[in-house]
């Protein structure tokens, strides 16, 4: 050690006082601390610290707003799946939901998740298209409702499998030991794999019944098929052949019967360069049908019988010999009309009375229908259950015969008036439910079944026609399909040694004893199709007289109440679907509720106007809904929907609560038979309240404007150029032109002669697009986002010749002739005074125009918008840039279609518009190929650019060109009766150029110069009368 | 100096320089009066509903509003053109009128080019936050940017707007500050506080009163005044151009332009009559702004609310002269479908009730003229609205026809835009001397 020091200073040597006290501390000159911290000091701050201080100041506030970039993972698979590309879709064949019977479907699957269902075009015979409903039903695997697993009720407690069935199988044991019976409710089932199931449980328990339930019957028809021909099934009507189609009462381009393949059939007989049918439509309330009827007749729901009655008296007795007094002489017409085309016609009638079916029977043999157009031999499956049968159940359970009850995706305790009382008196009751349903929250447990979109089936929805359904995803939670816990509760072995599962091993057996081709070809197909049989007329069993002594003996009301279906929830069975409930209905245009339509003189009678709550009372029970007074409708006549009312778990939110009121318990029962034409005392009064419903169109008139061309067949056939109703104008534009000849230039065609306004289309296209639901006071405020919407008009037929005194600025005075088309609103107004009356509003003829983006040349939302965020394409389109919009809705203000949608709120994750946008479960469906839109932008159709760009892709990557319609757009795809075409102008083989040139294609509102790229094909109806729109 | 004896004196009361000084710098040298308060306060109160109701509206979205899907503008342009219309008067009287040299112009011109950019103000918030995404409003401008090739679109009459409005305001605004300027400079004079004398002393520019000074400023307000002139034509019709331009019917009017300029002086003149009559009475202005001015501005509006309903009358009779179905039922629609209440409120209040000018009592009686400019600029509001309402109400698919009632936040925005360009007028009035001071001076004994 040196011996040196150093001193820091003289302090240091002197060992002054200070330096001592000052050198125990760490730093012995201390802190500027009370400087710095002084408020004198600071101010002494030099231009140097300012700077310093400014500098870290700046950098600091700089580093502090720069937020972390948001971490997006995107990770690879270990190990690819086959096939499994990411931004590639997957097609897989299965069949559809919502209508239960099976159709088949193609499943559009990206990465893993079911996004769309699209038609499987190569199943011609069970129609092309699929429906609104059918569209909506993919929202089910991601509805946040959906049981989680097995759940024990009363404490609601999530249970495992092992437990669930040791639990289920314990409780039907006993109920077996007491020697009671179990029931297993099912619905309208055509699954040959639970069937197989169930025959395997029936030999465990053979005291066991299958009960079929369906919420709406035809038994009617099941039963005087019976009768007639013994045989009880709902034939197969080909309405491809019928030339003429007199319907009485049946919706079947609605929701009669099998209303996808009517309409897919119809259309094909629709056009006006064949051989055009015919469609008489007599209906009390108006429906789709009597919408697309070539002549349309009032007619009360109960006086069905009573007109099938003359017409059958009229084609076999020559005459209507009994006198029975009916307005209108048209059955004469329509009798005679029918014998011309014998074997080429077709009678429907819409009751579900036995006796009126007996007589359609009778006169369709009569006309010699069967078997070419009415098919008994390959019938249709589907609406096949008798009421009978559960009725009995129901009655065997009030007297405690059932101990145990097993619910099949049925769910009696919504449709079924007082079920709770009769679930009482069960012991043991066991739900397959996947939702939270009014029935299974009467259960003693629920074994929730795997979404049929999770699961392997076969169905046979016409016999001798097979429809299969495959997971098109690994279950979402934790269910097992039904038929697998039947065999499991039989105590079949159920573990499988291999990774398939035991419905897919079941399934594989079932087809090789069944079918027995190749397995794999069958899956990939999706259906398939024994030879169909043929069959002879067949002889007529039943007592023709019978039926006509009970039609005769009726008794004669005035007023009725019919209950039907709306084509957007049908019978209310997947009503927990908010894009079933926002799909305008096509008559009405109203969203979300049910109401009670009303006749206009009726209304007037009543003091009744839309939006007023009406209270209906009816076999002692009262309802309130609101009103709609309904143009076409007949007087005497009220309507309400079926299929509302559902009551869903807490959980759900905004207005899935409310889901109109449920009519069930007003169902009569007549002649063995639901009856939902309803003729007791029917008391209607107004209660001066308001509901405001909310609807997507709430003028009815077209004002006489050349929107939707009309003209009649002869008139058709005697000038294809309809030189009449197309005018055409001579435009001078100022506009440069735009040059197509390089490349595509995409086009749209729609025929307003085959469209029946279905509304497949606006549900298809939402899917497609991401389309936000609004809910009902969103509509209520007209701010639905549909892209394309279905615009639906009535005009109205003159009664008798009037002359009318009207303003000069309503177009001044006119005469009106008997047989003239009313249109506009004023000169209605004018006429109903001088006429007296309203009589005149139920000879309504309707028409439907599909509407969207026109996608126009001269688009008068390009030339405004300031930041030119809506542009036009090279291949024609009229092009939205999202992000780029400010949202000043100039565009939407200009555009003469009114296509164009605005983003009000944020539709995505906010907890008010939640209707799966913004649950982590609902966000699964949406199509990654379209942006979800924020907050302040605008939006339209886009001609499915995804699609278009997605099918250049495939071209290019093969090297090739497109092939002529290769691919087409969502609501073209989805459409029944081929109404919508998609394509290339520029391809001359494209079905869009050919139908382009077509004399009856026309623009909307040509005059104004916008030079759309869609064009319309001018409506032609099977009259003789000529339309003279005044 | 040619003197016309029949007119009257243009400042009464036998004010001398010193007067004029004293009368005008009284409201900036004192404390503010107990009605000054009132009237402030309540216009601050409606500047917070403003406040609040935009925020709600930047917050939940323009759904707070009840446009929808077919009328996509209601209330908000509306009121755009309302307030811009009501600024035209200013620039029409300071500029317009010092061209011709009409001297009557002195007395008023300070206040009415206030107005006028306080109503531009308050109509620019209209455009802005009509806006879906208003934190993008700055992309209407053609700034070079960073988004790639992106460029604004000058077919759009929204661009045009832009420009205009913003050219407008700007040259407004330096119009009326340099005419402060030697005012200002007195105020600074006069100043016996030390803030007073610092703050008017910055914004008097250093002026000193020499007559190179003067020489110059005449100069540059002479400039300015040809500057704005065309301004006062071209905002209201590039405004107007925002309907004509489109294909509505009811928008799709060639007339549009010099009817949208002449409602715009109408109404312009409307406000500034009702203010000036407020701001005569509240403050004993009665000697500066005399039954003379009164009489002046109700010819005005007497000419320019006649020429305004022989455009009404003249697009109803091109639309059934037309032979175009949409467009006559656009007019007949305005008479007599649902909004015709709103279409004869309008043509009561600028077509018939400014005729009452016709009567000299009615064009000298301050009480009298208060109401009928009050009923001229609610007028004038329904004009805007029938024109923006009716016609996209009911246009060419009946299928989309709809009903439109505004909201209470629409509502809300719109008085509030009241307390700003109040709160505003009552800092000016406080603040800053009402009255040009200067060039009052300069006609005190005149009569021409």
């Amino acid at each position: 050690m040196s011996s040196n020091n150093y001193w820091k200073g003289l302090e240091e040597l002197d060992q002054t006082q200070e330096f001592v006290s000052s050198n125990a501390n760490e730093f012995s000159e201390g802190l500027p601390l009370e400087q710095v911290f002084s408020n004198e000091d600071s101010s002494r701050a030099n231009r140097r610290d300012f700077l310093k201080y400014f500098g870290f100041g700046l950098g600091a506030v700089t580093l502090a707003a720069c937020n972390k970039t948001p971490i997006k993972k995107a990770i690879p698979y270990v190990e690819k799946p086959d096939h499994v590309t990411p931004g590639v879709p997957l097609y897989y064949a299965s069949s559809s939901i919502s209508d239960y019977v099976g159709h088949p479907i193609l499943v559009k699957v990206r990465e893993g998740r079911p996004i769309k269902f699209e038609p499987n075009s190569d199943a011609k015979f069970f129609g092309c298209g699929l429906d609104g409903l059918a569209h909506s039903a993919i929202l089910s695997l991601y509805d946040t409702t959906r049981i989680k697993g097995p759940i024990k009720q009363g404490k609601r407690k999530p249970i495992k499998w092992s437990e669930a069935d040791k639990y289920i199988i314990d409780n039907l044991d006993k109920v077996a030991a007491k020697n009671k019976s179990i029931a297993i409710v099912t619905r309208n089932n055509t699954s040959l794999l639970l069937n197989q199931s169930i025959t395997k449980f029936k030999a465990k328990y053979p005291n066991t019944s299958v009960i079929p339930y369906e919420a709406i019957t035809s038994s009617g028809i099941l039963r005087a098929n019976e009768k007639s021909f013994g045989k009880a099934v709902i034939p197969t009507y080909h309405f491809d052949k019928a030339k003429l189609i007199v319907s009485f009462g049946a919706d079947f381009l609605g929701t009669w019967l099998n209303a996808g393949k009517a309409r897919s059939d119809y259309a094909q007989n629709r056009k006006p360069d064949g051989d055009m049918s015919r469609h008489y439509q007599f209906e009390s309330l108006m429906t789709l049908s009597g919408a697309n009827s070539d002549v349309r007749l009032p007619m009360r729901s109960n006086q069905t019988g009573l007109h099938l009655l003359k017409l059958y008296n009229i084609l076999t007795k020559g005459s209507d010999s009994e006198g029975l007094e009916l307005p209108g002489n048209h059955i004469n017409k329509i009798a005679k009309e029918l014998k011309d085309s014998r074997g080429k016609s077709v009678v429907l009638c819409g009751s579900n009375n036995i006796h009126d079916q007996i007589i359609t029977n009778a006169i369709n043999l009569e006309l010699g229908n069967y078997d070419d157009i009415i098919d008994l031999e390959n019938h249709y499956n589907g609406n096949s259950i008798d009421e009978k049968v559960f009725l009995e159940f129901v009655e065997d359970a009030k007297q405690e015969k059932y101990g145990a009850v097993i619910f099949v995706d049925s769910n009696p305790q919504y449709s079924f008036a007082d079920f709770d009382n009769i679930l009482n008196k069960i012991e043991f009751k066991v739900s397959n439910s996947i939702i939270d349903d009014e029935t299974s929250r009467m259960c003693d447990i629920i074994a929730p079944n795997t979404h049929p979109l999770e699961s392997w089936d076969i169905k046979q929805p016409y016999k001798g026609k097979y429809v299969f359904s495959q997971p098109t995803i690994s279950p979402v939670f934790d269910g097992r399909n039904t038929s697998t816990s039947f065999a499991k509760w039989a105590d079949e072995n159920i573990d499988t040694k291999n990774k398939f599962s035991y419905d897919y091993e079941a399934l594989k057996t079932l087809v090789s004893n069944e079918i027995g081709r190749d397995f794999n070809k069958l899956i990939e197909k999706g259906f398939f199709e024994k030879e169909a049989l043929t069959a002879s007329t067949p002889s007529f069993l039943a007592n023709v007289n019978d039926s006509i002594n009970n039609v005769k003996s009726r008794k004669k009301t005035s007023k009725e109440l019919v209950l039907y279906q709306k084509l957007g929830v049908k019978d209310g069975s997947f009503a927990n679907n908010p894009w079933a409930h926002e799909m305008p209905d096509p008559v009405t245009k109203v969203t979300w509720d049910n109401y009670l339509t009303v006749s206009k003189p009726d209304a007037d009678e009543l003091k009744l106007v839309d939006n007023n709550v009406a209270l209906i009372e009816v076999k002692g029970q009262q309802i309130e809904l609101p009103v709609i007074v309904q143009p076409g409708q007949v007087k005497g006549s009220f309507g309400i929907a079926l299929g509302y009312g559902r009551k869903y778990a807490e959980s759900v939110k905004n207005d899935m609560q409310n889901l109109g009121t449920n009519v069930y318990p007003l169902v009569g029962y007549a002649n063995n038979t639901n009856s939902y034409v309803i003729d007791d005392e029917i008391k209607i009064i107004s209660t001066g309240r308001e509901y405001e419903l909310a609807r997507t169109q709430t003028h009815n008139s077209i004002e006489g404007r050349d929107i939707v061309r009309e003209a009649s067949l002869e008139e058709y056939r005697k000038d294809p150029k309809l030189r009449k109703v197309n005018k055409h104008h001579n435009l001078v534009t100022l506009w440069q032109e735009y040059d197509y000849s390089k490349g595509h230039h995409w086009a749209k065609v729609i025929d307003l002669n085959t469209c029946n306004g279905c509304s497949a289309c606006v549900v298809s296209c939402s899917i497609e697009n991401n389309v936000p639901i609004v809910g009902r006071d969103e509509v209520r405020r007209r701010r639905e986002m549909h892209w394309l919407r279905i615009d639906r008009y009535y005009s109205f037929e003159a009664l008798e010749d009037k002359d009318l005194k009207m303003s000069i600025v309503h177009g001044g005075d006119r005469s009106i002739k008997k047989g003239d088309q009313l249109s506009k609103e004023k000169v209605m107004e004018t006429y109903s005074k001088e006429v007296g009356n309203f009589d005149y509003y139920q000879y309504v003829s309707t028409v439907h125009q599909p509407m969207m983006c026109q996608h126009c040349d001269n688009a008068p939302c390009e030339t405004v918008c300031p930041v030119l965020a809506t542009t036009h394409s090279s291949e024609g389109l009229n092009q939205m840039t999202y992000n780029r919009c400010i949202g000043t809705k100039y565009c939407a203000n200009n555009c003469p279609y009114k296509v164009r949608r605005f983003n009000w709120f944020r539709y995505n994750e906010n907890e008010k518009f939640d209707y799966h946008f913004s649950n982590d479960l609902g966000k699964m469906v949406i199509n990654p190929d379209v942006t979800v839109r924020s907050r302040g932008v605008m939006e339209k159709c886009s001609m499915c650019v995804q699609k278009i760009q997605a099918a250049k892709l495939v071209a290019k990557r093969e090297g090739r060109k497109l092939k002529t319609d290769e691919f087409t757009v969502a609501c073209a795809q989805t459409c029944s009766s081929d109404s919508i075409v998609f394509g290339d102008l520029n391809d001359p083989n494209s079905k869009v150029s050919k139908l382009y040139k077509k004399y009856r294609a026309y623009h909307v509102i040509e005059e104004l110069g916008t030079k759309p790229s869609i064009k319309y094909l001018t409506k032609i109806r099977n009259k003789k009368q000529t339309t003279n729109h005044s | 100096m040619y003197t016309a004896d029949i007119r009257q004196p243009l400042v009464t009361g036998g004010k001398t320089y010193s007067d004029v000084t004293k009368d005008v710098c009284r409201p900036i040298e004192n404390k503010p009066t107990p009605s000054w308060w009132l009237g402030f306060t309540i216009a601050v109160v409606l500047l917070l509903v403003l406040a609040g109701t935009l925020a709600w509206t930047v917050w939940e979205g323009i759904g707070t509003w009840n446009v929808n899907k077919s009328v996509m503008w209601g209330w908000d342009i509306t009121n755009f053109v309302f307030w811009v219309g009501i600024g035209h008067a200013g620039t029409l009287i300071s500029a317009i009128l010092l061209l011709f040299r009409q001297k009557w112009r002195m007395a008023i011109n300070r206040s009415a080019e206030a107005m006028t950019i306080f109503a531009v103000f308050c109509a620019a918030i209209f455009p802005l936050f009509h806006m879906g995404r208003v934190w993008l409003g700055y992309w209407p401008l053609p700034l070079p940017n960073a988004f790639g090739s992106l460029w604004v679109n000058f077919n759009s009459p929204l661009l045009w707007d832009v420009f205009a409005i913003s050219t407008y305001l700007s040259v407004s605004l330096v119009f009326w500050y340099l005419g402060l300027i030697p005012d200002i400079a007195s105020v600074r004079d006069r100043a016996t506080t030390k803030a007073r004398k610092f703050w008017y002393g910055f914004f008097a520019m250093g002026w000193n009163g020499s007559a190179k000074s003067w020489g110059r400023y005449e100069v540059v307000a002479l400039i300015l005044a040809g500057i704005s002139t065309p301004l006062v034509l071209s905002v209201h019709t590039i405004v107007s151009m925002d309907f004509a331009t489109s294909v509505i019917p009811g928008w799709h009017t060639t007339i549009f332009p010099p009817y949208f300029v002449a409602g715009a002086i109408f109404s312009g003149f409307g406000m500034v009559l009702t203010l000036l009559l407020i701001v005569r009475h509240v403050m004993n202005y009665q000697d500066y702004i005399t039954t003379e001015h009164m009489e002046a501005m109700t010819k005005v509006i007497l000419l320019t609310g006649s020429i305004v309903g022989l455009a009404y009358i003249t697009e109803f009779v091109i639309a059934a002269y037309s032979g175009y179905e949409y467009e006559q039922y656009a007019f007949a629609n305005r008479m007599f479908g649902p909004y015709a209440w709103a279409y004869w409120t309008m043509m009561f209040c600028n077509l018939v009730a400014p005729q009452v000018f016709w009567s000299k009592w009615a064009r000298t009686t301050p009480w009298f003229i208060f109401i009928i400019s009050i009923i001229v600029n609610i007028g004038m509001w329904f004009e805007r609205f029938v024109i923006i309402v009716t016609s996209l109400h009911r246009d060419f698919l009946p299928s989309s026809w709809v009903m439109y009632h505004a909201t209470w936040v629409e509502v809300g925005i719109f008085l509030g835009t009241f307390g700003l360009f109040f709160t505003c007028f009552f800092m000016f009035a406080k603040f800053l001397p009402v009255i040009n001071m200067a060039e009052v001076k300069t006609i005190i004994k005149d009569n021409e």
